[in-house]
């Protein structure tokens, strides 16, 4: 017998067997007691409550969001390339500063990259209630890490040659540094910076929901009273948010940058460091930290949490996020090619949109109205929410792919859905797979969302202990999390690495 | 009195265990013209970053202006300029932001910021773009979008505009014509000053391939192997001291 070779398209469609134990558990916890609610849920939909008073509260909530969202992507991207530089190699080559600072500067950015924005804002929330800037803060501490990884990744692709030569003409190190990195840097901030004002503006309304202000805030409250008529409403504004949002960011292009445009980028860079250090201090000396002396009672307290339940725990957000991933890799090639026709493509890509539109929580709420609380429907609903992402992924690449080999098999008479699968997906993949496995090292981050609402893993117990002040517990959630987080960024760099 | 800038004792340089430069021993006094002329992997690009300072030997001593490379100051390590093999441009900034580049050691971190801006004066990256029969109509264009002999010319440019006493030079000629070789073969030989006239000697090592232009230079070296074959004066070269390196 031969012996079974797995190749990129078969890897694409195998973790879809995450979906055996899930759907056993998924059918055994099966209720009708919501079934209504959810109809009544789906059906609000297509009738969302419009009048002025709602009109007004749309825009107020959204005017939050965005400059939330806004001031947390200007801070973040300002001091993430400043930290970039900082965890760069050319930086410490230019200076020859000892690379262990290097190293030392990386793993903290690691360490805070690794804990999801949602954990800051409950953990801050919890030290100094519920306030404007808290968002901010909450969404600039993760933020300034992601984009200082990805301005570092971007620095470190400057050639050893180049740094040589610039420094053989031995100029003052602030000039060389200067010259070298400019181009990288802007660069950066041209092809990433506005994917990561909507990373911003979508990760305040995930915050909104647990009570930071904008229009999460108001999604929450009107699941929490079953107005879900308004609660579409507030979700349709949000689609128009979104979509306006990208068709402005798509016209907005950064290739001819003129004088006065970039002394204005300048100006705004510096004032922003400016600002945010007199934020910081202002914050600092205006804020009641009583509860947060309590955080000095760490090494008194003691923990409640039992060792055997807290390694229940750890492996419940493993498996949250294996299942989740299996999810996310699998189901939009499942789902293409097996409809694979222009109305299905229709339906798929608006289903998709909407998964990617409704935050985890909300996704998770209405989920529950006919499933009781478990692993899996946690599982589900973080797998549903990052499959709308990896299928809008995989639909640009296959739009924009050679179709060439996709006709030349249909002309032979082989059926549409063998032409797909390996005249159209087998050529993407590879690159699907490694965009995956970038998007597992989110979702490890990510099953804390769902860990507070359903009840499951790291993150629920992390919601728990906060609300005891049991900052111990607190300490040890946060170390386990942060670990898997990290291991599990290391394991999917190097898939990644293997498939690119 | 001694006239020596640069000076090599029993200089060896080890890669990865390939022996790469093999107790060198070479001085190169003020004012000379020398051709380096080596099979390619004799190890001629190796000597040049041993001669600027960009290689640490393994063995042996580097003299410049009778200092170690340590003990130089800016000042003096600015008299030295190197015109790469593989040029090592910045690819994203322009043709005339990469010559100015070469005035980056004489002007302070503002002109840096500047020349990124493209606010800087261009007057002088412009006076030497033209001396290497650069059109203008290339002046502002990126790096990546020039020809090999556009870029080629950049980086002469970028290098003739640091005004060094000293040029290294690794095989300047490729990718340009006749014409061309001629016009940069007499920039590098024939030292300019701001003015366009003959400046004071500028010593000048250039490792190269072209034969025919070597009775430009005051001496050739012949490397193989990492060894000096012979170091000598460019008239008394003849076929027997080809045969030994190539």
């Amino acid at each position: 017998m031969n012996k079974l070779k797995l190749n990129y398209t078969s890897l694409s469609f195998l973790p879809f067997l995450v979906c055996i134990p899930l759907g056993y558990q998924l059918i055994t916890n099966l209720h009708f007691g919501g079934f209504k609610l959810f109809q009544e849920f789906l059906i609000s939909a297509f009738n969302p409550k419009v009048d002025n008073e709602i009109i007004i509260t749309v825009i107020n909530r959204l005017n939050e969001t965005i400059l939330i969202g806004f001031f947390s992507w200007l801070v973040s991207i300002t001091f993430g390339a400043i930290f970039g530089i900082l965890s760069s190699n050319i930086f410490y080559k230019i200076f020859n500063i000892p690379n262990f600072l290097y190293s030392i500067i990386r793993f903290f950015l690691t360490i805070i990259r690794s804990i999801h924005e949602v954990v800051w804002g409950i953990l801050l929330m919890q030290i100094y209630g519920i306030n404007f800037s808290i968002g901010i803060i909450a969404i600039c501490i993760p933020y300034i890490a992601v984009n200082s990884k990805v301005f570092a990744e971007q620095l470190e692709t400057i050639e050893y040659k180049s740094f040589e030569s610039i420094n053989q003409i031995n100029a003052p190190k602030s000039s060389s540094l200067l010259t070298l990195i400019w181009n990288p840097i802007i660069n950066t901030f041209k092809n990433f910076g506005l994917y990561r004002l909507e990373c911003s503006i979508r990760s305040t309304v995930i915050l909104g929901l647990f009570g930071i202000g904008g229009i999460g805030t108001s999604i929450f409250l009107s699941f929490q009273t079953l107005n879900f008529r308004e609660l579409w409403t507030y979700l349709w504004s949000l689609a128009i948010l979104i979509i306006l949002s990208g068709l402005i960011f798509k016209k907005i292009k950064f290739n001819n940058i003129n004088k006065t445009l970039s002394i204005f980028f300048i100006a705004v860079f510096f004032i922003t460091i400016l600002f945010s250090f007199s934020y910081f201090l202002y914050f600092m000396f205006n804020n009641n930290f009583k509860n947060f002396y309590s955080v000095s009672s760490l090494f008194k307290s003691s923990s409640d949490l039992g060792l055997f339940d807290f390694l229940k725990l750890i492996l419940e957000t493993i498996i949250l996020s294996l299942l989740s991933t299996g999810i996310a890799i699998s189901l939009p090639p499942l789902v293409i090619g097996n409809f694979n026709n222009n109305t299905s493509k229709i339906f798929i890509r608006i289903f998709a949109f909407l998964l990617r539109l409704i935050p985890t929580p909300v996704i998770l709420l209405s989920l529950l109205t006919f499933n009781n609380p478990s692993l899996s429907l946690a599982a589900l609903t973080l797998g549903l929410h990052n499959a709308g992402i990896t299928s809008k992924l995989l639909f640009s690449n296959l739009d924009s792919q050679d179709k060439r080999n996709y006709i030349a098999m249909k002309s032979l008479g082989i059926s549409k859905k063998t032409c797909w699968l390996l005249g159209l997906f087998s050529q993407q993949a590879k690159s699907y797979l490694a965009y995956c496995a970038y998007r597992s090292d989110i979702i490890i981050r990510e099953t804390a969302i769902v860990g507070v609402i359903g009840s499951v893993g790291l993150g629920w117990q992390l919601q728990e202990s906060l609300s005891s002040f049991a900052w111990q517990e607190v300490t040890i959630v946060l170390i386990a999390y942060s670990s898997i987080a990290i291991v599990g960024e290391l394991i999917n760099g190097k898939i990644k690495n293997s498939l690119t | 009195m001694n006239n020596t800038l640069l000076e090599l004792k029993n200089i060896s340089y080890k890669y990865e265990n390939n022996l790469i430069l093999n107790k060198v021993n070479l001085k190169i006094n003020s004012g000379e013209k020398i051709a380096l002329l080596g099979k390619s992997g004799s190890g001629k690009t190796t000597l040049i970053s041993v001669l600027n300072g960009t290689i640490k030997p393994t063995q042996g001593e580097v003299k410049i202006f009778n200092k170690s490379f340590e003990e130089l100051d800016r000042t003096q390590k600015r008299k030295i300029t190197t015109i790469w093999q593989d040029l090592r441009l910045i690819e994203d900034l322009s043709a005339e932001q990469n010559v100015n580049c070469g005035l980056l050691a004489e002007n302070n971190f503002y002109f840096a910021f500047k020349n990124l801006l493209n606010i800087s004066s261009f007057k002088k990256a412009h006076k030497y773009m033209q001396l290497c029969r650069l059109h203008n109509s290339i002046y502002d264009k990126k790096i990546r979008k020039l020809s090999g002999g556009q870029k080629q010319r950049v980086a002469i440019a970028r290098s003739l505009i640091q005004g060094s006493n000293i040029l290294l030079a690794d095989e300047p000629f490729n990718n340009l014509d006749p014409k061309l070789v001629k016009i940069i073969k007499n920039l590098l030989l024939e030292n300019l000053d701001k003015n366009n006239t003959k400046k004071s000697p500028k010593t000048t090592l250039v490792a190269l391939h072209r034969l025919d232009l070597l009775n430009e230079f005051d001496k050739v070296i012949g490397i193989r192997d990492g060894k000096i074959f012979f170091n000598i004066k460019s008239t008394n070269l003849n076929k027997l001291h080809l045969d030994k390196i190539y």
